[in-house]
């Protein structure tokens, strides 16, 4: 008898007995599990590294918050990432004008204030996480959702002409509700935050706040990186 | 037949399994659609139906309309039969039934809508979460009862790997959707960046394993041999590969975030427990193997079986994939890419939606007590199905290596050689066309099985026998 053999008969020597008691076995299949959960999920949630905002970013004000609810809400995360991996090609291309410096991509600390996170996991369209720096313009954003078509021929991605009716402009007495969720799960938001969302909201449809939110994406981060060279 | 109906309640098997019929037509139907959206961006239509809104609608409906209506129907049929107990309450299994499909039901109206949290595979915004809560819990009370006041003593294999299933799901679904309710349509999840990313990946990683691969070990340990009547290849081999699967399972989820800002001893823990989930996965796929191999002179004939071959075979390549994929140097070139695509599909047409099949080709006779309308349709959907999984795949792996090499080609100046994004698009065009027509086919499969399935029951009761398809019709007619 080999030792592998050995080490089945004693493993199936208490597994047999624990196929026989229904709560014993519900009681260790259970354990099992948790102990890799529990080494995943506990550890890292003391990290402060993972926790504590890069210098310089803020959370997202009234307008850009509900550009990025409607980020969320028309699915965006399925087909653009926000997250650029240390690789020299995606730094190249995801940081075009290196207003990140020698570093381009995604840190932890970027992403404090995201609740959720939205990296994706499929690049269908390219990177968002420092768009601001490779699109700065609103009016290019505008005419890109109105008809992907105009600005990049032969994109695939969808229009979005409705962002921009009338119809659809944001609510103000929503997105207040929104903050206060989110002071709730950490995000520092003032009163006059709050309290000035109707001023940043005034007409605005969907599709502005959209853009407000897409040229935030990177936006402190390259500030703080150009402040610094 | 009578006899078993009296003793079991197979009229909740039934329920299950026509609401995964329905589910599994509109999931894949879905499927189909975004599919070639990714073709042919004029099939989006705004604002109800673009492909941002379709996809999440296309997994969900596929993994918890398909995928668990199928888990249902069989973890109802096989724990009455291995525990030689009717269910323990008929009243609460209808109640399961009825909840279960009305948050379908709801998710399918509300992720059109734009209601979703933005977490893959938990988009569900939290009263409906709220729902799923209450009726996992109602069918987790039932099945467990069963268990307490089962007639068998031994808990059989197939049992096992239902009750890891069970036990993972609500602790996964629960964790991971902690959120802030702001109003009745609306949360923000309570973790942010980098940690949320953690949790969400831990969860939907084991989606894959506590979903879509321990319930189905589970229909494979009883159904395979219980097909082919031969018993399981190895019971220790059995013991062995499902605790170090379950216990290793759980630890995988980091590896869909390799090079990210995630700390990088536990990307590391992730690359290393996933290229370990190798073995105890091969563990499962070679005991299914061996089984069958006893009985391989029937493969020939039979559709059922051949289901089961090709979703034992897919089991095993996704399973040999997936760690290859979650080496560090391998993920850098096909981390979000279309080879992800592939490779998940290659897990779910391949061996989710196999396995179902064979399953369902498996109980409708015997449920609705007649045999089956037609093998010849079970066989021309078997290989219309294969046919379509390999396309899919094929078209995936060329588009995602494409894909992939074409963001990191670099020119002799160091400059990128395809700066336009559009340019990388138009290249893939042809690649994806071929996926929605491998899709197409796959889809094409279902509706023929269902044709099958429905003619089936149109004949219930005129007795259901079993006939040993090696056997031609000419050689029964002399007996």
């Amino acid at each position: 008898m080999n030792w592998f053999d050995k080490l089945l008969d004693w493993f199936s020597g208490f597994t047999d007995q624990w196929e026989k008691h229904g709560v014993k076995f519900t009681l260790y299949t259970t354990i099992a599990i948790l102990i890799g959960g529990l080494f995943e999920l506990v550890p890292p949630f003391f990290l402060t590294k993972t926790a504590e905002p890069i210098q310089n970013v803020k959370p997202y004000n009234a307008l850009e918050l509900a550009g990025r609810d409607v980020y969320q809400k028309e699915g965006c995360n399925n087909c653009h990432t926000q997250m650029i991996r240390p690789f020299k090609w995606e730094v190249d291309r995801f940081d075009p004008q290196h207003s990140y410096g020698k570093d381009g991509y995604s840190k932890a600390g970027e992403y404090v204030y995201d609740h959720p996170f939205l990296w994706g996991s499929k690049r269908t369209g390219p990177d968002l996480a420092h768009e601001s720096q490779i699109q700065p313009s609103a009016e290019w954003h505008k005419t890109h959702l109105i008809n992907p078509r105009d600005t990049a021929k032969g994109s695939i991605m969808p229009a979005y002409p409705w962002l921009f009716e009338e119809s659809s402009t944001v609510d103000a007495s929503k997105i207040a509700d929104h903050m206060r969720g989110l002071q709730k799960v950490g995000v520092p938001y003032t009163e006059e935050d709050i309290s000035s969302a109707p001023n940043l909201l005034a007409g605005k449809t969907a599709g502005d706040a959209l853009i407000a939110y897409l040229l935030k994406l990177g936006r402190d981060t390259a500030e703080l990186s150009k402040s610094l060279q | 037949m009578s006899s078993s109906e009296q003793k079991y309640n197979d009229t909740i098997v039934k329920g299950f399994l026509i609401s995964g019929l329905v589910w599994g037509v509109a999931s894949m139907l879905v499927g189909v659609w975004i599919a070639f959206q990714m073709v042919y961006p004029e099939l989006n239509f705004g604002p109800y139906f673009t492909f941002g809104r379709l996809r999440p609608l296309h997994t969900n409906a596929a993994i918890f309309g398909f995928a668990l209506s199928i888990i249902f129907a069989t973890a109802y049929h096989t724990v009455q039969r291995l525990c030689r107990v009717r269910i323990w309450s008929n009243k609460l299994a209808n109640l399961h039934l009825v909840l279960y499909n009305l948050t379908i039901i709801a998710a399918a109206i509300t992720l059109p809508l734009g209601l979703n949290q933005s977490k893959e595979y938990a988009e569900l915004e939290w009263p409906l979460d709220l729902m799923i809560v209450i009726w996992f819990v109602i069918f987790l009370i039932n099945y467990f009862a069963t268990i307490f006041t089962r007639e068998e003593k031994q808990l059989y294999a197939a049992i096992w790997f239902y009750i890891a299933s069970w036990v993972t799901i609500p602790i996964l679904f629960i964790v991971n959707n902690l959120s802030i309710p702001v109003s009745w349509i609306k949360s923000y999840s309570i973790y942010s960046g980098v940690y949320d990313a953690n949790i969400q990946w831990w969860y939907g990683h084991n989606a894959v394993a506590f979903v879509l691969t321990t319930p189905f070990l589970g229909l494979m340990y009883y159904y395979l041999p219980k097909h082919i009547k031969q018993p399981i290849y190895s019971h220790r081999l059995s013991i062995i590969h499902f605790w170090s699967l379950i216990f290793l399972y759980i630890w995988a989820g980091p590896h869909h975030l390799l090079y990210s800002p995630l700390p990088d001893w536990l990307q590391t823990t992730g690359m290393v427990f996933s290229i370990m989930l190798w073995m105890p996965s091969w563990g499962g796929m070679l005991n299914g193997f061996l089984t069958l191999t006893q009985a391989k002179e029937k493969i020939k004939t039979d559709a059922t079986l051949k289901m089961l071959l090709v979703g034992l075979t897919f089991y095993g390549m996704s399973t040999f994939e997936g760690p290859l994929l979650s080496i560090r140097a391998v993920s850098g070139l096909g981390h979000n890419t279309d080879w992800i695509i592939g490779h998940v599909h290659g897990g779910t047409l391949g061996w989710v939606g196999m396995m179902s099949f064979a399953v369902i080709y498996y109980l409708v006779p015997r449920l609705w007590n007649t045999n089956l309308f037609s093998e010849r349709l079970a066989n021309v959907h078997f290989w219309i199905a294969t046919l379509g999984i390999l396309l899919y795949i094929v078209s995936m792996w060329v588009s995602g290596i494409s894909e992939g090499s074409m963001w990191r080609a670099i020119d002799e100046t160091g400059a990128l050689k395809f700066p336009n994004w559009v340019q990388i698009t138009e290249t893939l065009k042809p690649y994806r066309l071929f996926r929605g027509i491998g899709g197409g086919l796959y889809f094409t499969g279902l509706i023929i099985m269902i044709y099958n399935v429905v003619r089936t029951i149109m004949n219930s009761g005129s007795g259901f026998k079993e006939v040993d398809l090696r056997i031609g019709s000419k050689e029964e007619k002399v007996v």
